[in-house]
């Protein structure tokens, strides 16, 4: 399988960018890691007439924390934020969830902003994202606004990126007082995910003051679990609550089946996953 | 074979020397297909059917901007239908028509474009239009004999192609059952699998306009065959056809004939008068190349209330795919021919249906058929050991047949020849019991062992026995073992290498029967002009007995005429010489003796030979082996099993196997450590998918899922060597071994650590979610 | 600004020879090593980045050269296995592989080099080479026990020297 034909251009500022996205709209497609885009090229389901690569583009990689958010450059790359201690330190869960992505030589070239934006539904990162109702920031000619994850991230492969946008970072507002963690069920190392779970938890004085639960992998986007994490609330994290919580989750959403795995038993993986999850905070020392 | 080699020099065969072909393979020297390249190639790109079913009833090109297009008509007009090989008894069809508009599966090649790149012929396919009249399709083999399924062949009236019983006669056998104590009867299931080597298809093909040869650099196991084959397509002659196979990058089986499309790349350079290559995509793969199994085994084992076997027989539901590929039915059949396995029955047989599907041909693979019969056999066996609160290891020792029993005709007509089967079982049995199993605290995780033991059927041939079963490839193979003037040895045969390492095998024999070093061996493989003829080329389990019984005999037959010149040279006996170190000497005095290039540069002058002696340092002989060769082994799995994911770990595993004479052992591990690989695929993994109408859903490798390094474990390998008797060297095979029995080891694992789910573990992929749905219904999922 | 093009020259580093074409877009890193520079060590096996048989280094780190354009590797360091040894002259990686017979047909077996190669250069532990690094590459021939085998062989002997 080799592409179809188009034209190619290495933007080099950003300027550069917005330009050919406004000259070419629909008809440009943004080039990132490119692991996810040039499979599609190679098997002709992708035909753009332009593609923009971004990879010269300077200023789009970097992981800080501003204001209580980590803030991750659309172009980092996946192996930068499994290590970096910024991402360590504040944010484990996210770090976790993206060694999760593939296998070192893919997480080489995958970009966070590209992961989350191609909106594979059975992508780790949109449900760390949803985790901590993250956003992303989109930036064109006409300005830089911030779309938070429930509206960027809309169905299987679509996101709400109009065409002359681009993304240029990943918002993640860091909780305090909370712990996130992410735990995923695949058929072998580094596939995708059958089901995924990132859950955070605040408990003060050995009690739930709050706790937020999505699941990847189980329908079109990511699904968050309010009722299960609503359950929780006032409530001692102890085994008949884990119990409860697990069962909630198997039957607060439906899932998706495919050849690979039924809707039952995803949903059977996503409570599974959630006493997975929530007896490892349990165990955790206050 | 090792008699007249110094004493003191350690034997070659046995000896886990370095392979000779690494050094290229490691630093991407190579010659696969697509390395290959000559001036003026263009690049072709096949044209298929993206519907199951239907006719083509047009196809139209126009002003293409490629250098050639090629449509079925053209196609059907210059080829000659592609003759099957394996034809079963009343088998109706016996070739396949190129160009066929009929569109059977997806995938079904129906034209070629050739231009300047590869990109630029799918460029100019995509200008092609093809209409397709869509008729409904099936792909399931049961569904596809229902009264009211899509046929395949109308004028036939079924989609059953193939309907015969093998072994005892039906009537005999059902008395046997009738009047069985005892009988386990099961539905179980073997999926349709995708041999997925590494290397897809390819080939370069060269049309010389001057001299009017074709030249066809290809990826094949085969290169004979597939010359005839070629040459009786394209109405050639065979001398007007050379094939060359350089390096291959995985057959299994995948690559063991011609295939249409290749006949296409073939025709278009012939058309074009300069070169064309075309290499398969994998995602083309999926559809184009042969799948196989794909079987529905209703079986049963008939015993004594005491589990001493007394039948066995199963009715084979298999899917033949679109139509017959080059072995159609062939491994449906071995499944019945090996059901027995290594244990005494007095009845056994099977009943053989093959059914037309809207699907991929199906064809050879690592296993061919027996894999499916020990899926069957074993399962039945832990499921009788389970009903009747025997211990499975105990169940299979009280029916195996013993050494002394051997030769045994079995009631499926394989005559084994020689070994110890229970020395496999105990062997493994005592390995197990050093082992400590992992203990979990989670109780939601479940551990357990399980055995599987089979005989292998190796070695295909003798050239009688194949024309009686309609297997329609001589069974014998030629070597040509010949020292040059300089001393060195050019040894030629009609195998052909694709990982299996036959290069050096067959180096280390001829060295070894010749006393030289393995340095001054040369072995050539794979070019049509240059190798003996090989009806059959490297397939079941062939290579090293077969080919390497003709190296073992040739090159004894050389040394003794070396040693007959020498003795003449001398002024000896031939009793009392030695090779020693590149030289002929006598026995306990090094000092007299003449050097191998001496004699070798003589005897080609045609000097100083004795009185009928001809210069000639070259033999060829042609091993036509009086039988197929038997090898055994027993395998057991230690797996975990996660209750709450139905995810498994296989966490130890262990194989005792007899292979006869291992000549080096580190290459006979190695295959076996890669066929268990592939056979822990075949348990948890793969599973090639249709829609019920013939859409397939299997066409990356991330929707057909093979087994990573983190799901292999490191295994424990154990053997001894009974030597084949009736092969020169006495090996037998060893190729397909590994994938034969990994797949029931391993399901009699998960049924031992769960065993709430065992009368549940009937087919395979036992992936996750599968696994899950078995211990669901089981009432295994707590809460 | 740039416009767009369909033919770019590029300017790399190829095994530390320096490179110069002319290349359409559309061509494939691994396309491009192979069939314009006659570097057909690098294996194409799916194209579409799960088998690892393609993967090179690019600027020290493994990547898959099927998902790269060439012209995206214009200005970079690529590194194949012809860089790595030659058949009179392994390197030390090769010599374990071919001393603990960690390939069979071969086919997939630079992907697997160029990713060991790279990975111990940056540090990676033989545990994680053996585990996280392999299982990012299809074998279907050897059942990977001796390519872990030679891993570790590998190791051993960079520790003693």
């Amino acid at each position: 399988m080799r592409p179809g034909a188009f034209r190619y251009v290495s933007a080099r500022s950003l300027d550069e960018v917005f330009e050919n996205l406004s000259d070419f709209g629909d008809e440009a497609t943004l080039l990132a890691g490119g692991q996810s885009l040039i499979p599609l090229m190679n098997l002709r389901l992708a035909r753009p007439e332009v593609v923009i690569d971004l990879n010269r583009v300077p200023g789009l990689a970097g992981i800080d924390l501003v204001g209580g958010e980590l803030r991750i450059g659309a172009m980092t790359r996946a192996v930068d934020v499994v290590t970096h201690a910024t991402v360590t330190g504040s944010l484990p869960a996210l770090s976790r969830a993206t060694a999760f992505i593939g296998h070192p030589q893919i997480r080489n070239r995958t970009t966070i902003g590209g992961n989350i934006s191609h909106a594979d539904p059975s992508s780790e990162l949109p449900g760390v994202l949803a985790a901590l109702e993250g956003s992303v920031t989109l930036r064109s000619i006409r300005g830089e606004r911030s779309v938070g994850w429930n509206d960027f991230i809309v169905s299987t492969f679509t996101n709400s990126r109009t065409a002359d946008e681009l993304v240029v970072d990943v918002r993640f507002p860091l909780r305090t007082g909370w712990t996130f963690a992410y735990d995923e069920v695949a058929p072998r190392h580094g596939d995708y995910p059958l089901a995924g779970i990132c859950a955070g938890v605040q408990i003060i004085d050995g009690v739930v003051r709050d706790m937020r639960i999505v699941a990847v992998g189980v329908s079109d986007r990511p699904v968050v679990l309010s009722e299960v994490a609503q359950a929780s609330i006032g409530r001692e994290l102890d085994e008949a609550l884990i119990m409860q919580l697990s069962k909630m989750g198997r039957e607060e959403f439906r899932a998706n089946g495919d050849a690979h795995a039924s809707s039952e038993y995803r949903k059977w993986l996503v409570g599974t996953l959630i006493k997975r999850i929530l007896g490892n905070f349990a165990l955790e020392p206050r | 074979m090792t008699a007249s080699i110094d004493a003191q020099r350690p034997s070659l065969v046995g000896s886990s020397v370095r392979r000779v072909n690494d050094p290229r393979l490691l630093t991407g020297s190579g010659r696969f297909v697509d390395d290959i390249s000559l001036p003026g190639t263009l690049h072709a790109f096949i044209l298929r059917s993206t519907v199951a079913h239907g006719r083509l009833i047009s196809f139209e090109f126009g002003e293409s901007p490629a250098d050639l297009v090629l449509g079925p008509d053209d196609i059907a007009a210059s080829t000659e239908p592609l003759p099957f090989v394996w034809i079963a008894p009343d088998q109706q069809h016996l070739d396949l028509p190129m160009g066929d508009k009929t569109v059977r599966y997806v995938g079904q090649p129906l034209g070629i474009t050739v231009a300047r790149t590869r990109a630029e012929a799918e460029d100019a396919a995509e200008l092609v239009e093809m209409t397709i009249d869509q008729f409904p399709g099936v792909a399931d083999s049961l569904a596809a004999l229902e009264a009211d399924a899509p046929l395949l062949y109308p004028e036939h009236g079924s989609n059953l192609a193939v309907d015969f019983n093998i072994g005892d006669d039906s009537d005999v056998l059902e008395a046997a059952m009738a009047a069985a104590p005892i009988i386990v009867s099961r539905r179980l299931r073997i999926p349709r699998i995708a041999p997925s080597p590494m290397e897809t298809r390819g080939l370069l093909a060269e049309w010389n306009v001057g001299t009017e040869k074709l030249t066809v650099w290809m990826s094949t196991q085969t290169p004979h065959h597939v010359r005839d084959q070629l040459a009786h397509v394209l109405r050639l002659r065979t001398d007007q056809v050379r094939i060359i196979s350089g390096d291959v990058g995985g057959g299994f089986g995948a690559k063991e004939h011609l295939y249409p499309d290749e006949v296409m790349v073939c025709l278009a350079s012939i058309r074009l008068g300069v070169p064309v290559k075309w290499v398969e995509d994998r995602n083309e793969h999926f559809t184009a190349t042969c799948h196989a199994r794909d079987a529905v085994h209703d079986a049963r084992l008939a015993m004594t209330e005491d589990g001493v076997f007394l039948a066995i027989h199963t009715k084979v539901t298999g899917n033949l795919g679109a139509h017959f590929s080059n072995v159609g039915s062939g491994p449906f059949r071995v499944s019945g021919l090996m059901l027995p396995g290594p244990y005494r029955v007095v009845n056994a047989g099977a009943k053989i249906s093959g059914v037309f599907t809207n699907t991929t041909p199906t064809g050879a693979y690592r296993g061919f058929g027996m894999q499916e019969a020990a899926w069957v056999r074993e399962r039945l066996v832990d499921e009788a050991a389970r009903e009747l609160g025997i211990d499975p290891l105990e169940l299979r020792l009280r029916n195996v047949i013993s050494s002394e029993e051997l030769p045994r005709l079995t009631p499926t007509f394989q005559e084994y020849d020689s070994g110890d089967y229970g020395r496999s079982l105990t062997m493994v049995r005592d390995r197990v019991r050093e082992h400590v199993p992992l203990v979990d605290a989670n109780p939601r995780i479940r551990r357990g062992i399980g055995f599987a033991t089979h005989v292998e059927f190796t070695g295909l041939g003798p050239s009688v026995m194949q024309e009686i079963v309609g297997f329609r490839l001589g069974g014998y193979e030629t070597a040509i073992v010949r020292m040059e003037p300089d001393g060195s040895v050019y040894v030629s045969s009609g195998v052909m290498g694709m990982g299996q390492g036959i290069e050096t095998t067959l180096a280390q024999l001829a060295a070894d029967c010749l006393g030289v070093d393995m340095g001054r061996v040369s072995v050539h493989l794979g070019d049509t002009a240059q190798a003996p003829y090989s009806a059959a080329g490297s397939i079941a389990s062939r290579s090293m007995t077969v080919g390497g019984g003709a190296v073992v005999t040739a090159a004894n037959t050389l040394r003794e005429k070396i040693l007959r010149i020498a003795a003449h040279r001398l002024e000896a006996s031939a009793q009392d010489l030695v090779i020693t170190e590149g030289r002929v000497c006598i026995k306990g005095d090094s000092s007299a003796g003449i050097s191998l290039e001496e004699l070798a540069e003589y005897s080609w002058l045609g000097w100083k030979l004795p009185e009928g002696e001809t210069p000639d340092l070259e033999v060829k002989f042609v091993h036509d082996p009086s039988n197929i060769s038997y090898p055994y082994a027993t395998h057991a799995a230690a797996v975990a099993v996660d209750l709450d994911t139905g995810q498994i770990q296989i966490e130890r595993y262990w194989v005792a196997h007899d292979s006869g004479v291992v000549v080096n052992p580190r290459i006979v591990d190695g295959q076996i450590a890669g066929g268990v690989a592939q056979g822990l695929g075949i348990a948890l993994f793969e599973k090639v998918l249709y829609e019920e109408n013939g859409q397939p859903n299997s066409t990356t490798f991330l929707d057909y899922l093979i087994p990573l390094a983190s799901d292999v474990p490191d295994m424990v390998m154990d053997h001894f060597e009974t030597p084949a008797p009736h092969i020169p060297g006495g090996m037998k095979g060893v190729g397909e071994g590994g994938t034969i029995v990994a797949p029931v080891a391993i399901g009699n694992a998960i049924a031992a650590a769960v065993p709430e789910i065992a009368g549940l573990i009937l087919e395979t992929p036992l992936s996750p979610g599968r696994l899950w749905e078995l211990l669901r219904i089981s009432g295994l999922i707590n809460e | 600004m740039n416009a767009p093009q369909t033919v770019m020259a590029i300017r790399l580093l190829v095994n530390g020879v320096q490179v110069e074409r002319e290349v359409e877009v559309r061509t494939l890193l691994s396309t491009f090593l192979r069939d314009d520079l006659g570097l057909t060590g690098t294996h194409v096996a799916c194209e579409h980045g799960v088998c690892g048989s393609c993967t090179i280094l690019v600027d020290s780190q493994p990547v898959r050269s099927c998902l790269l354009l060439a012209v995206q590797a214009d200005g970079t360091n690529v590194e194949t296995v012809e860089g790595l040894g030659s058949v009179g002259s392994l390197s030390p990686l090769q010599n374990a592989m071919w001393r603990e017979h960690g390939l069979q047909c071969g086919f997939c077996t630079p992907g697997i080099l160029m990713s060991i190669e790279g990975e111990a250069r940056s540090g990676a532990s033989a545990e994680a080479i053996c585990d996280e690094v392999l299982s990012g590459h299809l074998c279907r021939c050897t059942g990977y026990q001796n390519i872990r085998t030679a891993i570790h062989a590998y190791f051993a002997t960079k520790d003693e020297s």
